[in-house]
């Protein structure tokens, strides 16, 4: 599963790298796009489609599974900021950092999860459909946010805080006007990390009825057509890539200005 | 209490099946991490003077790390077929990100003015590199290797879909085989095995990075 | 032990309430037996520059984090302007008090006008009114409003972000400033110069004032009064800084000032308050023979050169008069020219300068006035009634 920026350890490294977008990724992810799109329009005219392939890739049918995907993705995203960010601040406030540490480090084991078999338990425990599918990506999820959120929060200097609380500032007014604002660059990441994994992992959604582009891969595995496989994985890569642009551009443009 | 004493049941009519995806999976973190760890410490310390080329690196990587994963999986599958094959190479290219970056941190961290005496003292740049550099950044580097570890054992449990095998396999079948008995049975150790598999590997590179840091560092 | 460390000054005080007062307080933190502080009194005059200064762990931050309760105190209370603030809104509190820390903490996502802004901003200001203070306090610090207004706080220096962290603290015209160290991370030519324009701006503002630092030097410059402090924030000596360095209470304070201390009167006297000597003076007009033999006759190794306005030109000794060049090409010119309101200080470091080991005073309009030399300072400090063995 993607986890474009919450790779480091807390314990050993500052979270600051979490807070820049590279110039770069910028650049890079659109030619990547570009790249794979040429690949998709390649192989869609130059192969040959025999009777099977044309029905599994039948344009109206792609569209359909892309628009579940994304749908999956984005209400899982909606669920898991609500949950996770709240919760992140909860778990920051004075008196409660023995919850914190122990938070983080298990959210750090937590990438070994394997998102499969936390699909395929969430079916057991929910049956099938849309919401199963969205509560187990939000599960899943909820992991990068809630982490860059404590981090987030807990980088913003103290300094600044303190100097706030000296004049007068309240514990809630600290929070949304210095430590907030200090933190969305990093929660931006967490969000955008959150962002990618639930598109990926929708790909799965169809393991347990939820739809979506991975029934054109599975379809082209189960039927061995190369082809089919082949346009479904880059139609999904091409979401993903997208939709990390767009994080890239709002982790960007959404920072405070004043942030080095 | 039931389902416990049933899972530890399903578990121990299966030993030999059980070590033997035990041990794929295994396989593929110990070579998955092992040639990553190699591609991404060179990476890094062939960028380490270049900015450009260190940023384009990483960039790259880390949009590796976007493609969902059963998409990276599937792509190569025209070229390479099926099996361990795709299922490497995807997991290779999600390993990268992690160590990498944290190799240009590392070296990043390097206190100028150690490195600045290190070749007042005339060491030559590869013996500031390697007498210097790479071990004050190991920790770090460490660090980097360990998340490359525990995100290839969450992952590994896609390569059942593209017939590679590891402990997604008891996930797949026993979804398959829903709501007949065991099955439940079945994706329990799959992502029980998992979590345990992680948790040992934890405990082996902490104990790795105990031993293997600088005296002095603290890691 | 000094009979009574509150010293002079505040007996002149004692008709007047104290702006501040702490009454028996005491901080323990949990977990930690000894008190950090202990029963402390401590009034603080208003208008007055009170310092707090000792060893690190002595305990004066916690004190004056005491005062606007970013630590409450375990026991004991806090008066403010009469009134027992000890258990009040300390949130409240804060806005009537402005706040400075070493590490400045500006709002790195504001700009300097909104940081500045703060309080005045939770206080309600009208929007106009908070313009103008913010132009007005910037020009107050040494800020041109129109080129930093808009600028955020990474643009800044040090030393520029440490005067926007005082113009914010003085945002909704506190009548006291807590200081906690606030020029201790600042270069030391940068620090000299923050230094001075704060006690201008001091002398205008007459704000009560809380200062803390760890440095014996900037207490001594900085401080009306100076409260020197040891273990659980227990009050050494407090008088005034001159009262302290010829009378230090005890072997502790002695300690404390370190050998520079006689040295450290020198930036209390000014050159007005010593006796100046008056070499022979003499002009371009002046005969050369007639010079030599005032020299001669005087007991200085230099005579002073004045040019017809009888300003201060060069140091002109006995082979200069005997050579036939012109008598201001020598090199012992007098390139600084010390003011009676000078500091002895400044005029030892003016002397050590030039070769000569004198040093010129004029006055405003740079006449004349007369000589300072090593020699009368060195009168001056053997004369010190300095108390105690440690001379």
């Amino acid at each position: 599963m993607s986890t474009t920026n919450v790779v480091d350890n807390p314990e050993t490294l500052p979270a600051r790298r979490n807070q820049s977008v590279s110039q770069l990724d910028l650049i890079v992810i659109p030619v990547f796009f570009v790249l794979l799109a040429i690949l998709l329009t390649v192989v869609w005219i130059y192969s040959d489609f025999d009777g099977t392939t044309t029905s599994i890739l039948e344009p109206d049918r792609l569209w359909t599974q892309a628009q579940e995907q994304i749908t999956v993705a984005l209400w899982s995203t909606v669920l898991v900021i609500v949950l996770a960010i709240p919760l992140g601040i909860l778990v920051t406030r004075e008196g409660a950092p023995r919850l914190k540490n122990n938070l983080v480090t298990v959210l750090g084991l937590g990438q070994a999860l394997p998102a499969y078999g936390l699909l395929v338990l969430f079916f057991v425990a929910f049956g099938q459909g849309t919401l199963t599918v969205v509560l187990a990506l939000a599960a899943f999820a909820l992991l990068p946010v809630l982490r860059n959120t404590i981090v987030g929060l807990e980088q913003v200097d103290k300094s600044v805080i303190e100097a706030g609380k000296g004049m007068g500032l309240n514990g809630f007014q600290r929070l949304r006007k210095i430590e907030l604002p200090l933190a969305v660059p990093v929660i931006m990441g967490g969000i955008r990390t959150a962002t990618i994994i639930n598109v990926g992992m929708a790909t799965l959604a169809y393991l347990i009825g939820g739809g979506g582009l991975g029934i054109t891969i599975a379809a082209g595995l189960k039927l061995n057509r190369p082809v089919t496989i082949l346009v479904g994985a880059l139609l999904v890569a091409l979401i993903a890539l997208a939709f990390d642009f767009i994080g890239g551009l709002a982790q960007r443009y959404l920072r405070p200005k004043g942030l080095s | 209490m039931d389902g416990i004493r049933s899972w530890f049941d399903y578990l121990s009519s299966r030993t030999d099946l059980v070590v033997e995806t035990l041990l794929q999976t295994l396989a593929y973190v110990v070579t998955v991490t092992v040639a990553a760890s190699i591609v991404s410490i060179t990476v890094g310390v062939l960028t380490r003077h270049n900015a450009l080329a260190k940023e384009l690196s990483l960039s790259i990587a880390s949009v590796f790390l976007t493609i969902p994963s059963l998409a990276l999986f599937t792509i190569f599958i025209p070229i390479v077929g099926l099996g361990f094959a795709p299922s490497f190479i995807a997991m290779f290219l999600y390993a990268l990100l992690p160590i990498m970056r944290n190799t240009v941190a590392g070296l990043d961290s390097v206190d100028s003015s150690v490195i600045e005496s290190a070749k007042g003292m005339g060491l030559t740049p590869n013996q500031v590199l390697f007498k210097v550099q790479l071990p004050l950044a190991w920790p770090v580097i460490l660090a980097g290797i360990r998340v490359s570890a525990l995100l290839t054992v969450g992952i590994s449990a896609i390569a059942t879909l593209v017939a590679g095998g590891g402990l997604g396999d008891f996930i797949k079948s026993g979804l398959a085989r829903l709501p007949l008995p065991n099955s439940l049975e079945a994706i329990w150790t799959g992502v029980i095995l998992s979590l345990v598999l992680a948790l040992a590997i934890d405990v082996v590179l902490r104990t790795v990075g105990r031993f293997s840091n600088p005296s002095g560092v603290r890691s | 032990m000094n009979p009574n460390p509150q010293g002079p000054q505040l007996e002149e005080n004692k008709v007047t309430t104290p702006k501040i007062s702490l009454r028996n307080v005491t901080k323990t933190y949990s977990g930690v037996d000894q008190p950090a502080v202990k029963d402390l009194d401590l009034d603080i005059a208003s208008g007055e520059i009170l310092v707090l200064v000792g060893p690190s762990g002595c305990g004066k931050s916690t004190t004056l984090r005491l005062i606007n309760r970013m630590i409450e105190p375990s026991s004991g209370e806090i008066i403010f302007d009469g009134e027992n603030v000890t258990n009040s809104d300390p949130n409240e509190l804060r806005r009537r008090m402005g706040y400075v820390i070493q590490q400045v903490g500006l709002f790195p996502h504001r700009t300097i006008a909104e940081n500045i802004a703060v309080v005045p901003k939770s206080l309600k200001w009208p929007k106009d009114r908070i313009r103008a203070r913010v132009d007005e306090l910037l020009e107050l610090t040494g800020m041109d409003p129109n080129v930093y207004r808009d600028r955020y706080p990474k643009e800044l220096s040090g030393g520029q972000a440490q005067r926007v962290g005082v113009a914010r603290a003085l945002g909704a015209e506190p009548d006291v400033l807590l200081m906690d160290e606030p020029f201790g991370a600042i270069d030391p030519i940068t620090r000299f110069n923050l230094q001075n324009e704060f006690l201008r701006l001091q002398s205008e503002l007459k704000k009560t004032i809380v200062f803390v630092t760890h440095d014996i030097d900037e207490a001594v410059k900085m401080g009306d009064r100076i409260a020197i402090l040891r273990d659980q924030s227990e009050i050494a000596q407090l008088d005034t800084p001159e009262a302290i360095l010829t009378n230090p209470a005890d072997a502790f304070v002695v300690d404390f000032l370190g050998s520079g201390a006689v040295l450290k009167t020198l930036t209390l006297r000014r050159l007005r308050d010593i006796q100046l000597v008056h070499p022979p003076e003499i002009t371009e007009q002046t005969g050369r023979a007639d010079a030599a033999a005032q020299l001669r006759q005087s007991d200085f190794p230099y005579a002073v050169l004045l040019d017809d306005t009888r300003r201060p030109i060069a140091w002109v000794d006995q082979k200069n008069l005997d050579s036939s060049d012109s008598l201001d090409s020598n090199s012992r010119r007098i390139p600084v020219k010390l003011q009676p309101e000078d500091t002895l200080q400044e005029a030892l470091s003016v002397m050590l300068q030039t070769s000569a080991g004198m040093s010129a005073v004029v006055d405003g309009s740079g006449q004349y006035l007369g000589t300072c030399t090593i020699q009368s300072l060195a009168e001056l400090l053997t004369d010190q009634p300095v108390d105690g063995a440690s001379l």
